[in-house]
Order: structure tokens, then sequence, then C-alpha cells
């Protein structure tokens, strides 16, 4: 990786050398909170923003999406064009770019590749930005404080100015070109020690560091605690909403209102919506809250990891601001510490 | 091409005047059905034969049953258009001393225009019903969406999740960190959130979702500093009939 | 920026790739034939249109396609021709749904959409060489026709072939003609049974489970093939484990709502597996090591 040290005063000017080629995506506020939205200019930027309602993946996997247009009565498939915007998404945190690489594993496998996804992701920069943890932050506990790949450039606060790590060409191009990058020094490489380290010494004590998780979602998969914890479900699934890694999605054809022609869509779903493991005939596989949570949670924290070697919560904490029930992996989290404590 | 009719029980015909709000397609509809009858625009009786048929509003009188009996007989499918017959709505609000009430309003003389009253219930109450359009009023395009459904068959499922899944797409924030009351977090989801989306609380309707979690809600509003009993009363608008509210 | 998910390159392209340009991309295919099985169940033979698909499409035993009515929706159906016969599709379908209904109500020359083959499928290769033992309830016959028509065409590469199907009642037995004629034949050995019998009937009658109360097996050198009802599973390989037969040598077939077909859509998910690319074949090893699979 190439690092380089800037001015905090050239940001501007490196968000306005984006805004002249791509459309910039970047945290703004939205009433009480925070949201990512296009930018006009740098002033809208709440750089030091807590978290967001909704993550970054909507602009890789849109909420609905169109992938053809049909003729209904020729039953045929027509040509169909996707508009995609190159942008760039700025100020994205840690746990939000290793949630792309965990969308990225799924739909750039190699077997089945996803046209959409990878055309919105061909199109698509990401700066990332360093962050302090807020309250219901629990990355540390799930690898995903640093991002080790999957942006192109990222900027690591360390005071006045940024230490950047540069990903991609295309990015140290327009670095280069909107502001004065200089080699670091070894007083900028201490300084990123220590932001690194106030940051790992602010995560809230009271999340448990919990080894071998996987291990005990298959251990604890019976307890009677996922009656109690998915009894509370609202069925909203506001959680898988605003997750950032949440990646299911239903596929449903919608007519023209003429009835002639039509479009096949991707829609999100939610594995704690009732009906999304319902069949045709109407049986449910998971036909109840114990289920749909704990199946949920299982995928997160145990399924995801056996088939791409990392996990599916990057803990980024929006399920905990989000959920009314207070559902969480930081519940199941405790609940193993509880278990751990009983066993002792 | 399947005759449709559209058949109006206790209500304020709000439903079916919103239809016509979907003007620019209106005529593409139009063209895909044969519409025999809409009591809004016509005068003459309902015709004995048709395929589909549309329902607005709730049942409150024992000829609006055996109209409803009637229509199940003849019609392959039958719709409900919003909330009034889905969940009886407005006029179910009044279901408490309903059938008292005509003689306090109009004495012993209670004119014969007013049937034979009985309490306020949706139209599942006393039919089978395929296909329900929720809300109050419709949305025209989702009237228009769900008749397609009807006329060309669809596999997708009906979903019964709650309205926040939604409402946290728009990224709004959530009402109950302000300690207001919303209905979201029980009621049916598909509107889009459309109202907290324009700053106003969820008032419920949708109707209250099948795989709402009441007492769930209920905890909601105590840890967030909204009283209970104005979570429930605000349930009644559009919920009276629902037993699953007074479980 | 304008992308055609779509549109063809120009250049010749084999139908292997224009399938991969687009794996979202129903490809038209004509109802050839239309058989009526039972009261409730057909048969449809599919011809895909475009050549260069047609011969590109290859499936083993055990893989499902995505069928496509445009406007009505997508749904999985599981292939039970044999790949022995190519050139086209057949598929076993119950009216169960709004979909299935429509596809019942089609005719000869309606055209619908195939996309596919997905789905790991049984292992015939390592089967080969050694006895299978096939049992099949209700419309799980469908995938199992597939493996067992397979068999048939390379008959001498196997050893005892034994297939046991039940079925709730005579009327809704599938496949009847090809069974009846498999009943004299030495080298298939044949238990249909039925729970409710009535006076035309003289196969067997109970369980699928009960032939194997008679049943000799070579457990050491047995595959075991099993597809079915959600409840039947646990009992059949309970059955085959009493026999001897290996956890690894018994494979059954999964029943989920394969909406992609590719490992994304996740409304097929048991456990941490995919039925639609880990599955939905399955050893039994396997799926004790999903939660929630049985």
């Amino acid at each position: 990786m190439l690092y380089r040290v800037i001015d905090a005063s050239e940001l501007p000017s490196l968000v306005s050398a984006f805004m002249e080629t791509y459309e910039v995506v970047a945290p703004v506020r939205s009433g009480r909170s925070y949201a990512f939205e296009v930018i006009e200019s740098f002033d809208d930027i709440v750089l030091d923003y807590p978290t967001t309602i909704t993550s970054l993946k909507k602009y890789y996997l849109p909420p609905r999406e169109t992938l053809f247009e049909f003729d209904k009565d020729g039953n045929e498939v027509r040509d169909f064009e996707m508009r995609v915007k190159p942008r760039v998404l700025f100020g994205a945190h840690a746990c939000d770019i290793n949630a792309l690489n965990c969308l990225n594993s799924v739909f750039e496998d190699a077997r089945y590749p996803d046209p959409y996804y990878e055309a919105h992701k061909a199109a698509t920069m990401v700066v990332g930005v360093s962050c302090m943890p807020s309250e219901g932050c629990f990355c540390h506990l799930l690898d995903s404080d640093e991002a080790r790949n999957g942006y192109d450039l990222f900027l690591q606060d360390i005071g006045d100015r940024y230490l950047v790590s540069i990903g991609s060409v295309e990015a140290a191009n327009i670095l280069e070109g909107a502001c004065s990058p200089r080699e670091a020094t070894d007083e900028d490489r201490i300084a990123f020690r220590q932001a690194t380290r106030r940051r790992q010494a602010a995560f809230n004590p009271d999340i448990p560091d919990i080894q071998e998780i996987p291990m005990l979602m298959d251990a604890f998969h019976s307890d009677p605690f996922w009656e109690e914890l998915g009894g509370r479900c609202l069925s909203c699934t506001a959680c898988s909403s605003v997750c950032p890694t949440c990646y299911c999605f239903d596929i449903c054809d919608t007519l023209d209102p003429d009835g002639k022609s039509g479009r096949r869509e991707r829609v999100w779903d939610a594995c704690t919506s009732p009906q999304f493991a319902q069949v045709a005939g109407g049986y449910n596989f998971r036909a109840d809250g114990r289920n749909r949570v704990r199946h949920r949670m299982y995928h997160k924290l145990n399924g995801f990891l056996s088939a791409h070697d990392r996990n599916l919560c990057v803990g980024c904490g929006r399920c905990v601001y989000a959920c009314k029930a207070d559902i969480s992996p930081i519940e199941v989290l405790k609940f193993f510490e509880r278990k751990g404590a009983e066993n002792a | 091409m399947p005759r449709v009719v559209f058949v109006g029980l206790a209500s304020c015909f709000g439903c079916q005047i919103n239809i016509t709000n979907a003007e620019a397609h209106l005529v593409d509809v139009l063209g895909q059905i044969d519409l025999r009858y809409w009591q809004l625009t016509h005068s003459e009786p309902m015709p004995e034969e048709f395929d589909v048929a549309v329902v607005e509003g709730a049942v409150t009188t024992e000829e609006a049953v055996s109209t409803l009996l009637e229509v199940r007989r003849r019609a392959s499918a039958v719709i409900t258009i919003g909330a009034c017959a889905a969940t009886a709505g407005i006029p179910g609000m009044a279901a408490e001393g309903y059938l008292t009430r005509p003689v306090q309003v109009y004495g012993e003389h209670v004119p014969e225009a007013c049937g034979t009253m009985c309490a306020p219930r949706p139209v599942s109450s006393v039919i089978d019903v395929d296909f329900e359009v929720a809300c109050c009023p419709v949305d025209p395009l989702e009237f228009v969406r769900v008749l397609q459904q009807v006329l060309y068959g669809s596999n997708s499922f009906r979903r019964s999740s709650t309205l926040c899944g939604e409402c946290k797409r728009n990224e709004r924030g959530c009402f109950y960190g302000r300690e207001t009351l919303c209905l979201g977090m029980v009621t049916r989801s598909g509107c889009g959130a459309r109202c907290p989306n324009l700053g106003r609380p969820c008032n419920g309707c949708a109707g209250l979702s099948p795989d709402a979690n009441v007492p769930a809600a209920r905890r909601v509003c105590e840890r967030s500093g909204v009283p209970v009993a104005r979570f429930d009363e605000a349930l009644e608008m559009f919920n009276q009939t629902n037993p699953a509210i007074s479980a | 920026m304008v992308v055609h998910p779509f549109r063809d390159s120009g250049a010749p392209q084999t139908g292997a790739e224009m399938m991969r340009a687009n794996p979202y991309r129903p490809w038209p295919a004509r109802i050839t034939s239309i058989t009526e099985l039972t009261a409730t169940e057909k048969l449809f033979e599919f011809r895909l249109v475009d050549e260069r698909i047609r011969n590109a499409f290859h499936h083993e035993p055990g893989q499902f396609v995505e069928v496509s009515i445009f406007g009505v929706g997508e749904a999985p159906i599981s292939i039970t021709s044999s790949p022995s016969k190519s050139g086209f599709i057949e598929l076993c379908v119950r009216r169960a749904g709004t979909f299935t209904e429509r596809l019942h109500q089609m005719q000869c020359g309606d055209i619908v959409g195939i996309r596919g083959p997905y789905g790991r499928p049984f292992p015939f290769e390592q089967m080969k060489g050694h006895d299978i033992l096939l049992v099949a309830g209700g419309l799980g016959i469908a995938p199992l026709r597939s493996l067992i028509n397979n068999i048939h065409d390379e008959r001498s590469e196997f050893g005892r072939v034994t297939i046991i199907y039940g079925s709730k009642n005579p009327s809704e037995v599938m496949f009847r003609n090809q069974f009846e004629m498999w009943r004299h034949r030495k080298d298939f050995e044949l238990y249909l049974t039925v729970d409710h019998p009535d006076e035309t009937w003289d196969g067997e009658v109970g369980l699928v489970t009960k032939p194997f109360e008679h049943l000799e097996v070579n457990a050491s050198s047995t595959y075991g093939a099993v597809c079915g009802p959600p409840v039947m599973y646990k009992f059949v390989v309970e059955e085959m484990r009493k026999k001897g037969i290996s956890y690894d040598h018994i494979y059954m077939s999964f029943e989920r709502h394969m909406k992609c077909g590719m490992g994304k859509c996740g409304h097929c998910q048991i456990g941490h597996q995919y039925c639609c690319i880990d599955g939905p074949v399955f050893n039994y090893w396997e799926a004790k090591n999903i939660q929630g699979s049985m």
C-alpha cells in the first residue's frame, strides 16, 4: 500500500476534484441522525459523523432494481438499458468498507458473477475515513475496525492532517492533482499509531469480547434464549434495511399499468420477514420469530464465515439503534458471556 | 375480458374516488377489463353476472351481509379496497354501543334508509376475500397492481412484515427517539412508510399485521416514554374490531 | 453511463457465453408435449428455442431450472428427464400455487422462459459400480426419475437397483405406465406402495419405510437416494442407517424456494447452506451438520 500525507485544509479541494467527474455521496445530517446522500458542496459533509441510518449497500444493491423488461403476451425478454452513475462514496468508515467486501464475495463470486452489481461497483470509488467508536460500535470484536482493502483512498485523521492510504491509480491521480501529497514521516507514523490506540481504547467496554463465536452459535442453537430473543421480534425488518451486509432479495414481476409489458425486479428482502422461507403451497420453513431471528444471527455470526471466511456482521451498530425490540448481535454476545459465567 | 363490478358499503367512497387519480393510466386499465358496474358512477342496479368484485367499505347492515354473500356466490375473485373493508376502519371505531346510536340520533322513528343495522365488521368476517388493497385511502397504482394480479396471476406472496423496515429506507429517523407515538411497528408494510416520510407518525391505516407483536410493541412504548394507553387508543382508529387488540 | 446487461456483444457467441453474460436472463423455451399424470400433476416437455442455448444446456440428475411466465413470476422446478436424452427438458409440475396453476393452463406451442440448470446433482459418476437404493415419496419422484432413467440408460454400470416409491393413493402414483412395465424386469427391484389402497391396487400397502422390513442390502457397496415431503427424510435415512449404509452414501434432495438459483437471494438457505448451490442434493453427513435441515 502506498501512503501519503495531506493537510486537513486540502480536503475541500479533493472533494471538488471528485465532483468534477463524479457524483459525490457523503455523510450529511438527516434530522437528528445522519445519512449518505449526494452532496452539493464540501460544506454539506459531516465528516466526524458517528454512523448513518442506512449503509452504503444501496449504491451497489439498490432497494429496487430492474433486472430486465419483458413483453407479457409474447413472453419475451426485451433489451434494456441500465443507467449507472459514476460515483464516489466519500467518508466510508472501516466497518462499511469491510461490509462492501462481504457483498463483493457474494456478488462477484466466480461461478455466478452478478452483472448489475458489477456495473455499479465498476463505476464507484470508495474513499474511507477513520472514526472513533460510538456506544453501539463493536467492529473491533469482529475484525472489522480496519479496512485492509476495498477502497480507493483511506483518510486516517492524525490531527491537522491525514495519512492517506492509496488503493487505486485513478484515485492517486485525482489526489495528486487536487492536493500536495507528501511522503509520510516518522512523526506522521507515530501520530497514526497514537490515533489507532486512542480508537482501540475508546470502544464500549460493556460489549463483551467473546472468543469462538461460530462454535458457540452451534453449541447453543437449541437454547431457550432464542425463544426469548425471537419472541420479542416485531417482524419489521428494520434490522436488515439498515444492515450494511444484509444482501437477501426477492425477485418479482411488476406489470406496467397497460398490462402488456413489465419489469422483473429484485427488491431488498429480509429473513426476518415472516414470508421469507415460505414455499409454494404455503409451507413456511421458519414460521416464528424464534426461528427467524436465530437464522439471521446464525448467518451473521457463523454461516457466512464457513462459506466466505469472514463474518457477515461488521459490528457497525446500526441494528442496535434500529431495533426497537433490542435485538442485536450485542445481545447474542451478552448471552454467550452469561453462559460462560454459568458454566464457570 | 373479465367483467368487473365495484360495490360500495359503509365508507366515504374516497377509495373509489382515489382510483380515478390514476388519471394517466385509467384508460389503459379500463382497456383490460369489462367494467360492468361502478357504484360511484352508475345509476342502474348492479348486474347479476360478473367475474371480479371490488368492494369498498365496512359491513354495517344485514343488507350489506346479503349483498356480500351474493357477490361471493357470483364472483370468482373478490378484492377489498381500503381500511373500512379490510378492518371495519372508521365505521369500526363506533362498534361499541353501535346498535343504540340510531335511536340516540333519530329518536323512536329511525329512517328506513338506515337498513337493519348490525355491529360494524370487516368484509372478511362475512365472506372469503381473495385480495386486499390496504390503506386509507388506497393508492391508485397499488389498486392497479392488485387488479392485475387477479387478471393475470402472480406468484408473489403478500408480506406481513411491519412498517419500520420500509421507513428505515427513507432514512428519516424514528419517532420513538422523540417520545412520539407511531403505529409503524405493528402496522402492515406496503405503503413505503409514506406518512413518516412526510414527517407524520403512522396512524395504522394499513391495519394491524397478522404477525404484529403487540405485547412487544407495548414494551417498546413503555421504554420510550410513550404511554401504553395512548398506543392502545391510537390502534383503535383502524383496528377496533380486531380480536388481536383486545388479547 | 449506460450499461446494457442484455445486449449481445455482436461477436458470435457460444450458448454457454450467452448464458453466462447475464445469468438472470431466461431463455425462450417452447412447450412441445404435455402429459397428464394425475389430477394435480402434469409432465411438460420443453425445447429451448435458440439452438446455441439448447446445445449448451447440460444437466445432471437432481438439478433444477428456473421457469418464467412473464408477469406471473419465476419458479424453481426440478428436472425429471435424464441427461442421457438431450435436446429437451422434462418437468413434472404439481398445481400448488398461482404460478403452477398458470403453467397448467398453458398449451403445446406456448413459450416460457427457462434459465439454468442449477444446483449440485446426485453424484452419478461416484455411484457407478455400486448398488442403488432409491426412495421417493409423492412428488419426490420428479428429481429421482432423472436419476432412475439415467441409471436405466447406463444400466450395466450399476449393481442391484432397488426403487421404493410411495404415494398416498393409487390415483397419485405418477409415471405408472413406466413402472408397470418395469415390474417384470429382472434388473430393477420395484416397490410401489400406497398408504390408502383401493380395489384396483395390487402393489404394496403402507409407508415407504415398510419395504425395508424384508429388504436385503449390501451396505458397504450401496448408495441411497431419497426425495419426498419434509417429514419423510428422518424415517427413511434412519432405515438406511439401520441397514448399515454409510452416512456419506445416503443422498437426499431438499425442497426450498430457490429464487435466484445462484447463492445470492437467500430464500433457500438451510442453516449455513444455500439449497441452490450447496444442494439441493446433500448427503446425510452434510445434512446432519446443517442446522434446521431435517
